[in-house]
């Protein structure tokens, strides 16, 4: 059969980019599976915790982005390390108005070792 | 070149002037000499401190003038006020360390926590000794260390509020920064943004994101701040305040159909779409927490969570034992409608007289007895005769903060179409006018136009 080379070329171009358009699927589906299956073990491990307890150290990052508060838990004693990431409560650890001593509610993200805090304040009065 | 070098010293003399405006002047004397209280403010304020005990700030009250059922001769405020989102005062909730509770613990509370003295001389005192307990630095210093300020028994065994009176703090003065503000004002009604539910973050106040803070707008005489007119929010320094004046015109939009409404709307109800804080709290139920404390149970949302209520309001309040709230009408020539955020608190009541009850919160918190909260407070306040029943009071907020961007302010079509927000016939309108002003021909082409601008 005769094709005219402007003909076959682009047949040629037709057929590259079908394979490339399959490829590019292919490889979009996966990731989004790859990300659909993070996501359902991030949610599967992930806990939220809520404790009260007594500030024993605080710790803020060189940055000034984090801190690191650990609490002593009311029931158990236990110590519980918390990451602190939002303005508000960073600020608070700045100019003192949270301190060690200080007794905190706090609801936190579990994820295995790392404890992210979602509500940190301390305990009301009225 | 030499324009840029006289450019740049030009840019480098205006950022001195600005750095040196903003630095207190005297901070070298406060260096070197220290910091020994208001007296040593008064060295270059004579008379603040005596002037500052004349204000609300420091008495917690004022004489109220808009008010049902109160009498003209007497002061008002948080100093002796009982409602329900705080069933105390400063009277019967006086700076105290709690009953220990089941664990063993105590703590101290009081409503005058926040009061800038060092509770000895207290809320409404006066003279030398009122005068130098004031707390200055907690409002004008940008370092004020606040774990320098708190409750603790003196070797008397006298309840103190200690102070920071750092030669750092008293360095570092100026006007009050937002922050100082909210130390306490988000802090009432019993915890972050409880009472009021409005957020001075920079992404929630617009004013907040252009770089204003509170005392621009709330512009102090010799401390004597202006306020609104919240139906809630009775004791005043007599001086009040609106959105316009040197920012804002009466006529502060391009558009003139805007404009016409400013005559019967208030600003707030279009640019604060939204509020938050406690909706309602229950004082006769006390909630165990893990700490072995008790709390009132509330009933509460993030800043941006509720929707207001809209009312009419011409300034004056209804107040009676069950209802705290605007007056007002679309017929009497004064009212505009405004925002409100509508609480609902459950409390006691005296059957006897059917007040409202207070409540002395020191009692509950140990144990959740808040009966034993009512027979203390009738104690303290000489109520002799009275029989407790649970009974519910609704209370009108004022909206008058976190304006929202101007791109989140309501447009026509949110009062105006079939499901506005505002409710036409609770607002006084019969079936035709409702017919008239929800007729989509009254906005359509505009918010047409400002849809088509934003796609």
């Amino acid at each position: 059969m005769y094709y005219p080379l402007a003909e076959v070329s682009c047949q040629y171009k037709n057929e590259k980019e079908s394979v490339m358009r399959k490829l590019v699927s292919v490889v979009m589906l996966v990731a989004m599976m790859v990300v659909s299956l993070g996501s359902f073990v991030r949610t599967a491990s992930a806990e939220d915790v809520k404790i009260t307890g007594v500030i024993t150290k605080i710790e803020i990052a060189a940055d000034q982005k984090s801190a690191v508060a650990v609490l002593k838990v009311n029931d158990s004693g236990e110590l519980v390390s918390i990451i602190i990431t939002d303005d508000l409560t960073l600020d608070k650890f700045k100019d003192h108005r949270i301190v060690v001593g200080d007794e905190i509610r706090t609801k936190f993200e579990k994820n295995g070792d790392k404890n992210t805090s979602k509500f940190f304040k301390k305990t009301a009065g009225c | 070149m030499s324009g840029r070098i006289v450019a740049i010293m030009l840019g480098c003399a205006l950022l001195a002037t600005t750095v040196q405006a903003k630095e207190h002047p005297g901070k070298e004397q406060i260096l070197k000499e220290g910091y020994h209280g208001p007296k040593t403010c008064e060295e270059c304020h004579p008379g603040t401190a005596k002037e500052f005990l004349k204000t609300v700030h420091w008495k917690h009250a004022s004489k109220v003038d808009n008010v049902d059922n109160l009498d003209p001769n007497k002061e008002y405020g948080m100093k002796n006020r009982i409602y329900t989102m705080c069933n105390g005062n400063d009277i019967v909730n006086n700076l105290k360390e709690v009953p220990p509770n089941a664990l063993g613990k105590t703590k101290f509370v009081g409503c005058n926590t926040c009061h800038p003295g060092d509770h000895t001389i207290d809320v409404g005192s006066s003279g030398p000794e009122a005068e130098q307990s004031i707390d200055c630095l907690i409002c004008h210093s940008s370092k004020y260390d606040y774990s320098k300020r708190k409750a603790v028994k003196d070797k008397s065994g006298r309840v103190i509020m200690t102070q920071d009176r750092s030669t750092e703090a008293a360095a570092n003065i100026g006007r009050p920064g937002i922050k100082n503000c909210m130390i306490c004002h988000e802090g009432a009604g019993g915890g972050a943004l409880i009472k009021r539910g409005f957020s001075m973050a920079k992404n929630d106040e617009v004013h907040v994101t252009k770089g204003i803070i509170c005392v621009d707008c709330h512009q102090v005489k010799n401390h004597k701040f202006p306020t609104g007119r919240d139906p809630n929010n009775w004791a005043s320094d007599g001086i009040y305040m609106t959105c316009v004046g040197e920012c804002h015109s009466d006529k502060p939009h391009k558009d003139a159909d805007y404009n016409r409404h400013t005559a019967k709307i208030a600003c707030q109800t279009c640019h604060i779409p939204r509020t938050g804080g406690a909706f309602s709290k229950d004082f006769t139920k006390w909630e165990k927490q893990d700490n072995g404390f008790y709390e009132p149970s509330t009933l509460k949302r993030e800043v941006n969570q509720t929707t207001p209520v809209y009312a009419w309001y011409n300034l004056t309040v209804s107040n009676t034992p069950h209802f705290i709230g605007p007056k007002g009408s679309r017929t009497d020539g004064k009212s505009k409608i405004y925002p409100f955020k509508i609480f609902q608190g459950k409390a006691y009541f005296n059957k006897l007289d059917g007040q409202l009850m207070s409540m002395d919160f020191a009692p509950p918190i140990a144990n959740g007895d808040s009966l034993a909260g009512v027979a203390s407070a009738a104690k303290i306040l000489g109520i002799k005769k009275y029989e407790a029943v649970p009974g519910w009071q609704t209370i009108y907020f004022a909206s008058s903060h976190q304006v929202a961007p101007k791109g989140k302010a309501l447009t026509c079509s949110n009062c105006h179409a079939i499901n506005g927000v505002l409710k036409f016939e609770e607002l006084g309108y019969n079936a035709r006018e409702i017919e008239k002003l929800t007729n989509p021909d009254l906005y359509f082409e505009k918010v047409l136009k400002i849809q088509q601008e934003n796609e």
